[in-house]
């Protein structure tokens, strides 16, 4: 292998080796997928958010001409969708959220399947709702599900190190309440699915996913097939942020109604539809308590949360969990506890959003940390530095940081941002504030295995075809692969062509999430990229009369170490290596599962200073500029680490100052592209990026996330250039919309006046 | 969320689509850029028998410079082209504001000043699919008896969002209404109503055809406040404008819009500051008068309290601008 | 429902075409003529992915407007920007600075960006955020896609000092 400093791929600015697809109206998303005999698929949702369902009558539907199909929660008896198996893929006799699964309708084209959604005639007996969590508390609620007391679905208490020490002995402790607000996850792509399932061994699904294999893992039984019966094509991904992670009742759907109208069937979530097929985070209430000693030490972090998991909670609890868990990954901490409570209500199941819990956990930390430096009479950043881990630090939960660049980090945005000269100087209403953060990458749980592999095959004119199982959605993941086996085999990136999105032709892979692409995909395929290597070496180092531990690949050229005038070409090798007596044809394969016990192998570090200006008179907050500082053990392709970093930046000021689901009596309020408000262009910073090469000694070449590490940080850092900004008082509630922010300013107004 | 079945027509002449208007009764509706039309046909809020298109119609396109200084605009100009129009950024630049202010490039690249004047109402509860709708009684808008915003209420509160009226009604614009059966004048401080489904005095048969507005030499601003810029409706618009130089003043005149089902003309904080001048004293007694004139707040994608305390902060803001401009 | 005859031009090439009174523009190309590059979207003018080119150069909606409206106009769609095989230079600008990830979004905003570089071959900042504020980019919140525009027409001058040698 090339020493570290000695790369001659990985380091450059690569574009996206699919660029020209995409740019050129090429690249097909599932909804371009158009299949002969194609019927139109339709969900007819509930109205109410909770009812006894007494009679449905689809005779009429059925009678439409052009109807195929209509089928209901008797055609899918003992059928169970959401994660975990925890939702039946349509409402059986109780409805326990407005928009829940009725009935379905397939036909020959979207304007009978309209006409005969309307012709469902469903006879419901409304039962009282719950809608909102405090209510769901209280004694005498409505209940949600009859076997679920109280509607706590889960409480959880995890204790690490000394967390009651460290707070009976500590110098000082902040405690804060914060919530967060009904969140949905948009994407560029509307959810989609279209389901061939016309003959009976095999269900082919095309729809936009962050992991074929979950789907495979979820379809297959449901429908009496095994894994490898069912095709996932997830061609390419229109985004993701967290919510493609799995099966989501239209894919349950569209395969009943191809399995009975014996054609391929489509359906598309329009308009509002796509904020019900969402499992974005709901609203959480948290108390957040920070034991500190007066010389800064932070001993201690206390979470305790309430966490609205909506009518099928199924894993919520678990964003609750790293929520809290994540604070001992950037501060060197004696105890932490976290306890989460899951309450059920009657709306929309909950899963998460991008950033997971831990973007507005973070929001509420970076805010008390800077009140507990200011309280210290401390600098923020010298506060954090201080208390900021240090590679080979084990935290409380079994991790070993092997790498860790978060000081440095610090130091960037100190410097970068012009900390020095503008902390403590700004005019009121202008504020700057610095928030760190960590992110695993790895997903040991969803499987025992964590496994990634793939296929490196190389043929007879050189040219390399990387087989993937990973899904790009976006981040460039494939380009990264493809660099990945470029720099292994020498030769030039857009030397490598990627097949991928479709698990018939790919080997497994767990999926693009949990920031587990480049750590173990990139493993995988740097092992497959090595197997290849290692048989063509077999005949270049005969050739060159060297040893193959000596070889060098490099520049489309094979050589002895210390001796490049006397080279091969790539492509010849590879030739020879098939045209002759032996007639090998040279095919990789590699695979990669974490070594470890624990859920990750490596930690991405960042800093990010933000500031931000506020009108105290709308209470809107402009971002003026955010400096992004993140340690990503290597940086494999500038180009897409940047783009990553602008995108973590908007979707992180997205959701921590515009990001609410408004309803009423559980109704979506704005339940639209138009008024569920995300920035545009006018409300981007400036965003400078930094990179710190740790070289992490689990990732590919050393490299770690630069995903949801990012939008981590970045929801602390304007958090905390808001308090800065407001003179130092807290927002309690995500998003901080400018009618919060003007409560905010009329507090600080009064406590001046007093 | 396909468009409800009915049928197209593309007029040719003025004459003919008057006609068209006059046979359909109340089933045809007049599609211009269609940016409104379209969205509340998709969400079957509009189902017209006939969508009648005026964009072959040149006579509604046209920029007429009057004699008198003025303008006469036809209706079906399109925001775009208005936007960058050297006459009107000439003669009212605070018009000519609204009209950049109107949603997107996009948007304006389609839609008309007719459009955007006759723009229909929206409203938190209905601006969903009818599937989603189905959870709620019917209200005026889908043919039932009740406003979800306030359960007793007699009429539809859904807002008028329109951005460019504001500033044709300090501007005194007058609006060209005709029908087969003829014409009439309607100044278009006197076109809105203050029900929601029912937002103008446009008659089924009648047509907007052009917006005239007479030469104007006093002093104009329009501020927008919306969620973000560049794409949306606004959280308050206001517009005024007033004679004189400086802090003095005898006319003042100031129109808010996005707060209810019509634009609202501001007749106190106007007395106040063209008694008083435009002084800071001044300026914060009219803005401290407003509250009973915008009346109830309501329907609203934002809470009511920060409405109606932008409504304030936009009226000292476009004092100010009057100031200094 | 009733079909009627209409003609249009689309990336050059004129299509007779049998269209219902309620198809949009969106609905004939991508169903009709078949060419899926644009995309559907909210289909209700608030996404922007589903943008074209009018005959001026101007970025409009295809999702709110009826087909009908079109007879014997002309656009453009994302499959039209290539000549003689080769992108055009915003395409090529596009790919070079990462101005696309997920793609879905990509075509409307190509499109949008086009039509920016169409009416200003050098941008300023604010024509850019207005041209551009109508397309819900999700993955990039435009930062790159602006570099991308802004390297246009260096791209274009360029190739035409290349051409002139």
């Amino acid at each position: 292998m090339p020493p570290p400093n000695d790369l001659s791929v990985i380091g450059r600015r690569q574009p996206r080796l699919d660029g020209a697809e995409k740019c050129s109206g090429r690249s097909v998303f599932a909804d371009d997928v158009d299949l002969p005999g194609m019927l139109c698929g339709k969900i007819l949702r509930s109205p109410h958010a909770h009812a006894r369902i007494l009679k449905i009558d689809t005779s009429k539907a059925e009678a439409l001409p052009g109807v195929k199909a209509v089928i209901t929660a008797a055609h899918a008896k003992g059928m169970m969708g959401g994660r975990r198996g925890a939702e039946p893929v349509f409402a059986d006799d109780l409805v326990t959220y407005k928009g829940r699964e009725i009935a379905a309708i397939a036909a020959l084209d979207e304007r009978t399947a309209e006409k005969a959604l309307q012709l469902i005639e469903v006879e419901y007996e409304e039962l009282p709702p719950v809608l909102i969590m405090r209510h769901a508390l209280q004694a005498g609620a409505p209940l949600v599900q009859a076997d679920k007391p109280g509607n706590i679905w889960s409480d959880n208490i995890d204790s690490y190190g000394e967390p009651e020490q460290a707070f009976d002995t500590a110098d000082l402790v902040f405690e804060e309440k914060f919530s967060t607000s009904v969140t949905h996850n948009l994407f560029a792509e509307f959810h989609v699915a279209v389901v061939d399932f016309t003959l009976p061994n095999k269900l082919t699904l095309w729809t936009p996913t962050q992991t074929g294999l979950l789907m495979q893992h979820a379809l297959g039984p449901a429908f009496g097939l095994s894994v490898s019966q069912v095709q996932i094509i997830h061609l390419n991904t229109g985004g993701a942020f967290s919510g493609r992670g799995g099966v989501r009742p239209h894919h349950y759907i569209a395969a009943l109604l191809s399995r009975k109208t014996q054609r391929p069937v489509k359906i598309f979530a329009a308009g509002d539809e796509e904020f019900l097929v969402c499992r974005a985070l709901g609203e959480n209430d948290y108390r957040m308590r920070i034991a500190v000693n007066k010389d800064g030490t932070i001993k201690a972090v206390d979470m305790d949360a309430h966490m609205d998991g909506g009518a099928f909670p199924s894993e919520v609890g678990y964003f609750g969990w790293m929520a809290g868990l994540c604070n001992s990954w950037v501060f060197p901490l004696q105890g932490n506890r976290l306890r989460r409570r899951v309450v059920m209500t009657n709306t929309r199941p909950h899963f998460l959003p991008h950033g997971g819990m831990m973007l507005t956990s973070n929001a509420a930390i970076m805010q008390l940390c800077t009140k507990i430096a200011r309280s210290l009479g401390r600098d923020p950043i010298d506060f954090l530095r201080q208390n900021a881990i240090e590679a080979g630090h084990h935290g409380l939960s079994g991790e070993v940081f092997a790498s860790c660049g978060l000081k440095e980090c610090l130091d960037i945005v100190r410097r970068e941002s012009g900390w020095d000269q503008k902390y403590g100087k700004l005019p009121d209403y202008h504020g700057i504030g610095v928030g760190i953060g960590a992110m695993a990458s790895g997903a040991k749980g969803a499987f025992k295995h964590d496994t990634s592999a793939a296929l490196v095959k190389i043929g007879e004119d050189g040219i390399v075809t990387l087989y993937t199982g990973i899904p790009d959605m976006g981040q460039g993941t494939h380009t990264t692969m493809a660099m990945i086996t470029a720099e292994v085999l020498g030769i030039r990136a857009d030397q490598v062509r990627v097949v991928a999105g479709d698990t018939d032709l790919t080997p497994i892979d767990v999926g693009a999430f949990a920031q587990r692409g480049t750590v173990q995909t990139g493993n995988a395929v740097k092992n497959a990229a090595l197997d290849a290597r290692g048989q063509l070496a077999r005949n270049a180092a005969a050739q060159l009369g060297a040893d193959e531990d000596q070889l060098v690949f490099r520049g489309g050229k094979i050589y002895a170490a210390g001796n490049p005038d006397k080279c091969l070409d790539f492509a010849r090798v590879v030739y020879g290596t098939l045209h002759s007596g032996e007639g090998r044809f040279t095919m990789g394969r590699g695979f990669y599962n974490s070594p470890l016990k624990i859920k990750t192998t490596s930690w991405s570090f960042g800093a990010q200073v933000a500031e931000v200006r506020i009108d105290p008179e709308t209470g809107v907050v402009s971002v003026l500029r955010v400096t992004v500082a993140h340690d990503v053990g290597r940086v494999i392709n500038p180009l897409a680490c940047e783009g990553q970093i602008d995108g973590q930046v908007f979707s992180a000021m997205s959701q921590l100052l515009y990001e609410e689901v408004l309803s009423d009596e559980g109704m979506y309020l704005n339940p639209s592209r138009l008024e569920y408000k995300m920035p545009r262009t006018y409300e981007m910073p400036e965003i400078s990026h930094h990179f710190v090469e740790t070289v992490d000694p689990y990732g590919p070449f050393g490299a770690k996330e630069i995903g949801e590490g990012i939008v981590v940080t970045t929801g602390g850092a304007i958090a905390a250039a808001v308090f800065d900004a407001l003179g130092g008082q807290y927002i309690h509630k995500v998003p901080m919309s400018p009618w919060r922010i003007l409560r905010a300013v009329r507090a600080r107004e009064r406590s001046a006046v007093a | 969320m396909l468009l409800p079945d009915h049928q197209y027509v593309t007029t040719n002449s003025l004459k003919e689509c008057l006609r068209l208007l006059a046979e359909s009764r109340e089933k045809a509706m007049v599609v211009g850029g269609g940016t409104d039309v379209i969205f509340n046909m998709r969400l079957k809020l509009f189902q017209p028998d006939v969508a009648v298109s005026i964009r072959k119609l040149d006579e509604l396109q046209q920029v007429e410079e009057l004699t008198n200084g003025g303008l006469r605009i036809g209706a079906g100009a399109r925001l775009a082209d208005l936007a960058e129009h050297p006459a009107i950024n000439d003669r009212y630049p605070a018009f000519a504001e609204s009209v950049r202010a109107v949603a997107s490039t996009h948007i304006r690249n389609m839609a008309t000043l007719g459009g955007n004047i006759c723009l229909h109402t929206r409203c938190a509860y209905t601006n969903n699919s009818e599937e989603w709708r189905k959870g709620l009684n019917s209200c005026f808008k889908t043919e039932g008896k009740i406003c979800h915003v306030i359960q007793t209420s007699s009429r539809c509160l859904a807002i008028n969002n329109a951005d460019t009226p504001l500033a044709l009604i300090i501007l005194g614009a007058v609006l060209t209404l005709q029908s087969a059966g003829g014409s009439r004048e309607v100044p278009i401080a006197e076109f809105y109503t203050n029900d929601g489904m029912d937002n103008t005095v446009l008659r089924p048969d009648e047509l907007l055809t052009h917006i005239t507005i007479p030469p104007v030499s006093d002093r104009t601003a329009f501020l927008k406040l919306a969620p973000r810029q560049g794409m949306d409706f606004a959280t308050v618009a206001v517009a005024a404008r007033c004679d004189g130089t400086g802090e003095k003043v005898s006319k003042v005149s100031i129109v808010v819009g996005s707060i209810s089902t019509n634009p609202i003309i501001l007749h106190e904080p106007s007395r106040i500051v063209s008694e008083q001048g435009l002084g800071d004293e001044a300026i914060s007694a009219a803005v401290d008068s407003i509250r009973d004139e915008l009346g109830p707040l309501t329907n609203l994608f934002s809470r009511a309290s920060y409405k109606r305390q932008m409504a304030n902060v936009l009226v000292r803001r476009v004092l100010v601008a009057l100031r200094e401009s | 429902m009733a079909k009627h005859m209409m003609t249009l031009t689309v990336n050059g090439d004129v299509y007779e075409l049998m269209v219902s009174d309620n198809q949009t523009l969106l609905d004939v190309i991508r169903d009709t003529i078949r060419l899926k590059g644009t995309k559907r979207g909210c289909t209700t003018g608030a996404c922007g992915v589903c943008c074209v080119n009018n005959a001026k150069g101007e970025a409009v909606l295809s999702c709110i407007t009826h087909a009908l409206e079109w007879d014997g106009e002309s656009i453009t769609t994302i499959e039209g920007l290539e000549a003689n095989g080769e992108l055009d230079a915003i395409q090529k600008a596009f790919i070079e600075f990462g101005a696309v990830q997920c793609g879905f979004c990509t075509p409307g905003v190509i499109m949008s960006a086009k039509a920016i570089v169409n009416k200003y071959p050098e941008p300023t900042e604010e024509q850019m955020n207005a041209g551009l504020a109508g397309v819900l980019c999700r993955c990039t919140g435009h930062v790159k896609v602006k570099e991308a525009v802004r390297q246009d027409h260096e791209l274009r001058e360029a190739a035409r000092h290349a051409a002139a040698k």
